[in-house]
C-alpha cells in the first residue's frame, strides 16, 4: 500500500481515423481502404514509485511522455494493463487551462481551485497565500484578458501548489516569469518534496532529473527502454540520443 | 454488485466536485453579458421582443385559438419553457468540445460541464420568467392553487432536457456534425410542438406525433395548470415522466462509457 503509483503492463493504443470527414470516409469504405490506424502510444510500461519518491520521465519527442501523465492524471483510461494512482493528483501540465478571459483574477483563481477539487473553505484560507506567492496584489480584481503572459502564467501556477498534492505532475512547464519567479516555484516543489509529495517530472534536461528526482522511466516510440536509478537512467537515454 | 459499488462511487465524486458545479454555472453566466451596456436584461428583452412579434403575427394575421386568454399569455407561457429547453441543448451540445483544454489535461466529473450549462439556463429562464409575471398582472389572468402543479412538471421537463443534453453532448464530441444538426431539429421541433398553437389545433389523425415528443406533453400540461387552473392530463404526463427518467438514465450510461475516450477524440 506505501506504492504511490503501480503501473502494470500499461498499455496505450490511440486508433486514429485516417479520412477526418464524411465527404472522405464514405469512399474509401467503399473502394475498401483502410480507414483507421492504430499508433502505439505506449507499450507494456512496468513501474512502481513509492511514497516520497519522485519520478523523472525522459524520453524524445513523441516517446509517449504527455500520455503516460494524461493516464496518470486520470484524464485518459490504458487500453491495456493496470495502472493505481493513490492520492491527490495535481496536474501542472497546461497551466491556466481552467481560466477564462472574461473573469477577474480573484474569480479565475476560485474556479481553478474548484476544478483542482478544492473547497471554497479551503481556497478561502488559501487564497491570501496565492495571491501573495503570484505578487499580482494589484491586479486580483482586474479580467484576466488584461493580464501578461507573464502573470497568467504566475497566477495559475501560484492556483496549482497552493495546496500540498499527493502527486504533483510537472510538463516542462518550469519557464514561468522570471527566474526570480522560477526559484521560487523550484522552492515550492523542492518544499513539497520534502513534505513527501511525490513529483513526476516530464523534461529533456537531464540536469532537472538529477535535481529533483531519485527514480527515472526512458522511454523511446512508447516503448520502456529503463526504469530505476536516476544516474544510469540518464545514461541510457543519452544512449538513446546517440550522443 | 461491482457495478452498483461502480456507480456509488461516482455518485460520491459528483457530490465532491459539487462547487465546480456551482462555479461553471456562475461562470457562463457572469461572462456571458460582459461587455455589453443593458448585460444580463437581455435575458428578459430577447423573449419581450420574440413574444411581441410572434403575438402580432399569430394572433393578427393567422387568428390562432387559444382557450379563453389573450394569445400574448397562451403563447408566453409555453415560450419561456421551450426556450429553457432550446438553449439548454445549443449550448449543451458544446459543453465538452469547448472545455477541450480542461477535459486534456484534469480529471473531474465530466457531466459536470453538462450540468454547469444547464443550471446557467435554469437561472436565465428565472429571470425571464419576469416577463410572464408582468404580462399576468397587466392581463389579470386569475389563478389558482393548481399553479403548484408546474413545479413537478419543471422537474420532469428537467429530467429530460439533462438527459438529451449528455447524450448529444457525447456525440458532438465525436462527431460535430451534431451541432449542425441540432439547429436545424430545433427549429424544426418547435412547429411540432403545440407552442404556438393548441393541441386542439393540430388535425386528431397527426396528433399521434406529440406520443414521441415529451415536450409537447410538458408544454401542453403548463397551459392546462396555469391557464386552465385544472389539474393536468396525468395519464399522458405519467408517460413523459417515465420515459424521460429512462431516457435520462439510459443517457447518463453512455456518457459515462463513453468519458474515458473522450480526451483522446476531443
Amino acid at each position: 500500500m506505501s506504492n504511490m503509483i503501480e503501473a502494470e503492463n500499461l498499455t496505450k493504443k490511440y486508433s486514429l481515423a485516417k479520412q477526418r470527414t464524411f465527404k472522405e470516409f464514405l469512399p474509401a469504405l467503399f473502394s475498401g481502404q483502410e480507414t483507421k490506424t492504430n499508433l502505439l502510444a505506449l507499450s507494456h510500461l512496468n513501474f512502481e514509485i513509492k511514497k516520497g519518491e519522485s519520478l523523472g520521465v525522459l524520453g524524445k519527442n513523441g516517446s509517449g511522455k504527455s500520455t503516460l501523465l494524461k493516464i496518470i492524471a486520470g484524464v485518459t483510461k490504458p487500453s491495456d494493463g493496470r495502472i493505481t494512482v493513490n492520492g491527490r493528483v495535481a496536474p501542472l501540465i497546461e497551466l491556466g487551462a481552467g481560466f477564462h478571459p472574461e473573469l477577474t483574477g480573484r474569480e479565475n483563481t476560485y474556479l481553478n481551485g474548484s476544478i483542482l477539487g478544492l473547497r471554497k473553505k479551503q481556497m478561502d484560507k488559501l487564497y491570501p497565500e496565492i495571491v501573495k506567492f503570484s505578487e499580482l496584489e494589484e491586479f486580483m480584481d482586474q479580467p484576466v484578458k488584461f493580464y501578461s503572459s507573464g502573470m497568467y502564467m504566475r497566477l495559475a501556477f501560484s492556483v496549482a501548489v497552493a495546496e500540498k498534492p499527493d502527486i504533483l505532475l510537472v510538463d516542462e512547464i518550469l519557464a514561468v516569469g522570471d527566474s526570480k519567479f522560477q526559484e521560487k516555484c523550484l522552492r515550492r516543489i523542492k518544499e513539497f518534496q520534502n513534505l513527501g509529495s511525490t513529483l513526476i517530472l516530464v523534461t529533456h534536461s537531464p540536469e532537472q532529473i538529477q535535481n529533483y528526482c531519485e527514480k527515472v522511466l526512458v522511454l523511446d516510440k512508447g516503448k520502456q527502454i529503463y526504469f530505476g536509478e536516476a544516474k544510469a537512467g540518464i545514461e541510457k537515454y543519452k544512449e538513446t540520443l546517440g550522443i | 454488485m461491482n457495478e452498483v459499488q461502480k456507480l456509488i462511487n461516482n455518485i460520491k465524486l459528483f457530490f465532491s466536485y459539487r462547487e465546480l458545479l456551482f462555479n461553471l454555472a456562475r461562470r457562463e453566466i457572469s461572462q456571458r453579458y460582459k461587455q455589453s451596456i443593458l448585460g444580463y436584461a437581455w435575458v428578459i428583452l430577447n423573449p419581450l421582443f420574440q413574444l411581441l412579434v410572434l403575438t402580432f403575427v399569430f394572433s393578427t394575421i393567422f387568428r390562432v385559438s387559444s382557450f379563453n386568454v389573450p394569445y400574448a399569455i397562451f403563447l408566453i407561457v409555453g415560450l419561456l419553457p421551450w426556450n429553457f429547453f432550446a438553449q439548454s441543448l445549443s449550448s449543451s451540445v458544446n459543453a465538452l468540445t469547448s472545455n477541450s483544454s480542461l477535459i486534456t489535461k484534469i480529471y473531474f466529473p465530466r457531466e459536470i460541464l453538462v450540468y454547469g450549462t444547464i443550471m446557467a439556463k435554469i437561472v436565465d429562464f428565472f429571470y425571464s420568467c419576469l416577463v410572464l409575471i408582468l404580462f399576468f398582472i397587466y392581463f389579470k389572468v386569475p389563478l389558482n392553487s393548481q399553479i403548484l402543479w408546474v413545479i413537478p412538471i419543471f422537474i420532469i421537463q428537467l429530467i429530460f432536457t439533462a438527459g438529451l443534453s449528455l447524450l448529444i453532448s457525447t456525440f458532438n464530441l465525436f462527431y460535430r456534425d451534431i451541432q449542425y444538426l441540432l439547429n436545424l431539429v430545433i427549429s424544426l421541433w418547435f412547429y411540432l410542438t403545440p407552442i404556438l398553437y393548441p393541441v386542439e389545433q393540430f388535425p386528431e389523425k397527426y396528433r399521434w406525433i406529440f406520443i414521441f415528443n415529451p415536450m409537447s406533453v410538458i408544454i401542453n400540461a403548463y397551459r392546462q395548470t396555469v391557464l386552465g387552473g385544472g389539474e393536468p392530463n396525468l395519464n399522458s404526463l405519467g408517460i413523459a415522466t417515465v420515459t424521460s427518467i429512462l431516457f435520462f438514465i439510459v443517457s447518463f450510461l453512455i456518457f459515462k462509457k463513453s468519458e474515458g475516450k473522450f480526451a483522446d477524440y476531443v
